[in-house]
């Protein structure tokens, strides 16, 4: 494989590979902090080996904890789920749907990946460089991220090479969504109108509309941020703040301004997770039903609501930050607003099902479990939606269940979808379908294992976050709860062993595929 | 200019249009803070605009190496002006970051005029407008 091609095939592969490698980086991580939570006192030699600052005697330290919380966030967010269902399967497959011989800017789409290959490794310095990865979250508020190494470990270097990661990723964003917005807009097919094209063609077209009002923002917001850590501004860090018994020289910045510029990204970027998914999940429901999508023209609208009502809800994050309260309202109308569409969705998705003649592929099975976990993960959205129920649920588990449900299990869910419909286009082969339908169960099964009963830790009132929440007597009854999501949690790592089985195997000694494996008939399948 | 590099460009100064409202948003919301400064925009700095006013009329006229020298001296002259902002005072730190990401600006479309001639026109307008929108939001709100 040449390294710097400008093929949009290899640089989606490139995409893949980089976010299956983001992917089982974080989930090590996850699995890590899910250990400390249950077993917080056990002496753990390789973590002393891994960091002898983090984890003395092997015993890891609250700072540790949250800066592996911090990362796998990060990795999780930025390097997989923004990164593989747009970057990785658009780029190999937008062209060919839509007519096109390549992307409209192949040499900024090759510099696009590498921006976001140089980002991945600049974050994963952090961890090596002294005081280690920060521990301010993957949202990095201020006034923690914007004090430098005063306020503990990683707070240092760390939190600034965190921060120049993310302006090199949002700089690579942009340079995606620029380019393929300008591939829809420019190079489809004569014959093809905006409301010909497939449903994915639609996602990946909105998803890069959004970040490209998105990533601009967060851009922004990260260059204050840097400047107030390293030229003592005083954008984000209030004035008077003492810490270490040390009083900060600054006139009087506000935290919450980061917060709004953080969040007017952080929402839409939910979407920039999930729509991808959405748009696989159509066309393989649709594919695997022997019908066409139920409500084409619906479900495009329904993606451009989305994307547009996704701007204008971000202050449902910071109910619970001291915003104006008439404000609230107007943010929580309009997140429960974002059920309508997304009901239209799911509705749609079920109606396409509904009398089809249906194949219970490895695809197939994947896509109908994205529905049900956008359901599941939707429904306590609207839950959250509401300020009286938020300022209790706001900071705990309640919240890590909604949004890994919503946001990161139902887009992976769809990454897998993508991996086994797309397999034998990518590289010629299937991948083995008994191996991905028991991988499915597995994982559909650990899956809600560990995240249904974190939803009662957190309405039991169990604060995220926390490194040993043992501490509180309160929570000292949690702790079996605790326990199965850690045996849930080390029982989902285990099963993926199957699904990367399946991978590299499947790409060296798959059956062979040529043509359209699975009647779909749309362009990508057609072998010129 | 093809179609494709025309949309390019356009998405290109959407993308700008943000990053430039996102720091505007947060000159507005901060000043509400009280610890600006009153201090006037120098005055040849305001001398600046009909430079960047020139850089467009000229690039419309097909001197484009002369347009792209004029962008050089308005990124040069906004650096001059970087170097006497005193950062820890939050007016002029806004005025940093405006200048500053303006000057990237203005260095990016003069060097996209001498490398691509006309073809980089509707990026340079767009820098030379947003240095105008830039000197009148100092002016007023710094």
């Amino acid at each position: 494989m040449k390294w710097f091609s400008t093929d949009h095939k290899v640089i989606g592969k490139q995409y893949i590979g980089l976010s299956l490698f983001a992917v089982l980086m974080g989930m090590v991580l996850s699995l890590l902090m899910r250990f400390h939570l249950v077993y917080p006192d056990t002496k753990v030699p390789l973590f002393q080996a891994l960091w002898p600052e983090g984890a003395p005697g092997g015993v890891m330290t609250p700072e540790l904890y949250l800066s592996l919380m911090t990362m796998h966030g990060t990795i999780m967010v930025f390097f997989v789920l923004t990164t593989a269902p747009q970057s990785g399967f658009g780029n190999c497959f937008l062209p060919p749907q839509i007519g096109a011989h390549d992307m409209a800017f192949p040499v900024l789409n090759m510099l696009s990946f590498w921006t976001t290959a140089l980002s991945f490794a600049v974050l994963l310095m952090a961890f090596v460089v002294e005081g280690g990865a920060p521990l301010s979250g993957w949202t990095a508020y201020p006034p923690l991220s914007g004090l430098g190494k005063i306020t503990g470990p990683g707070q240092g270097l760390g939190q600034d090479l965190w921060l120049v990661s993310i302006a090199l990723f949002c700089a690579a964003s942009l340079m995606a969504a620029i380019n393929f917005i300008t591939t829809v807009i420019e190079l489809r097919a004569p014959d093809m109108g905006y409301f010909d094209m497939p449903l994915t063609a639609w996602a990946w077209f909105v998803t890069a509309l959004i970040s490209l009002f998105a990533f601009g923002v967060l851009l922004a917001g990260g260059i204050l941020l840097l400047l107030d850590r390293n030229l003592n501004t005083a954008f984000f860090v209030p004035g008077g703040l003492i810490v270490n018994d040390r009083v900060e020289p600054r006139s009087g910045g506000s935290p919450i301004l980061f917060q709004h510029l953080f969040w007017f990204f952080g929402h839409p970027e939910v979407y920039i997770a999930i729509l991808p998914g959405m748009g696989v999940v159509s066309t393989v429901l649709s594919t695997f039903s022997g019908k066409k999508v139920f409500g084409y023209r619906a479900m495009a609208y329904a993606l451009l609501a989305i994307g547009g009502l996704g701007f204008l809800v971000w202050g449902h994050h910071m109910f619970i930050s001291g915003i104006n309260p008439y404000s609230t309202i107007a943010f929580s109308v309009l997140t429960l607003a974002i059920g309508v569409p997304s009901a239209i969705k799911t509705f749609n998705w079920i109606a396409t099902i509904w009398g089809g003649r249906l194949r219970f592929t490895a695809a197939m099975h994947y896509a109908l479990g994205f529905v049900s976990l956008f359901i599941t993960g939707g429904i306590t959205g609207l839950v959250l939606g509401q300020p009286g129920l938020d300022l209790y649920f706001h900071d705990t588990y309640f919240v890590v269940a909604h949004f890994h449900l919503i946001m990161g299990v139902a887009a992976i869910f769809a990454i897998f979808a993508a991996l086994h419909y797309w397999f034998p286009r990518m590289y010629g082969r299937t991948m083995n379908e008994t191996l991905g339908k028991v991988h499915f169960y597995l994982t559909f099964a650990g899956v809600y294992a560990l995240f249904v009963p974190m939803h009662f830790a957190g309405i039991a009132g169990n604060p995220r976050r926390y490194p040993d929440f043992k501490e509180y007597e309160f929570l000292q009854s949690l702790l079996p709860l605790h326990k199965g999501m850690t045996h849930a949690a080390y029982f989902l790592a285990a099963v993926q062993l199957l699904f990367l089985y399946n991978y590299f195997r499947s790409k060296r000694n798959g059956a062979e595929a040529r043509g359209d494996v699975w009647g779909a008939g749309t362009r990508e399948w057609r072998d010129d | 200019m093809t179609n494709a590099a025309r949309t390019g460009q356009t998405l290109l100064i959407v993308a700008s249009t943000m990053l430039f409202a996102a720091f505007t948003s947060a000159l507005v919301a901060r000043r509400a803070g009280g610890d600006f400064g009153d201090t006037p925009l120098p005055v040849w700095l305001w001398a600046s605009a009909p430079l960047a006013l020139a850089a467009s009329w000229a690039v419309e006229r097909g001197f484009t190496r002369s347009a792209a020298a004029a962008g050089a001296a308005l990124t040069a002259s906004q650096l001059f002006y970087l170097g006497s902002l005193h950062i820890a005072q939050v007016d002029q730190a806004f005025r940093s970051v405006f200048v500053g990401a303006h000057a990237a600006h203005a260095a990016a479309g003069a060097c996209a005029l001498l490398l691509h001639g006309r073809s980089a026109r509707l990026f340079w307008h767009f820098a030379g407008g947003l240095w105008i929108y830039v000197l009148a939001l100092l002016g007023v709100w710094t």
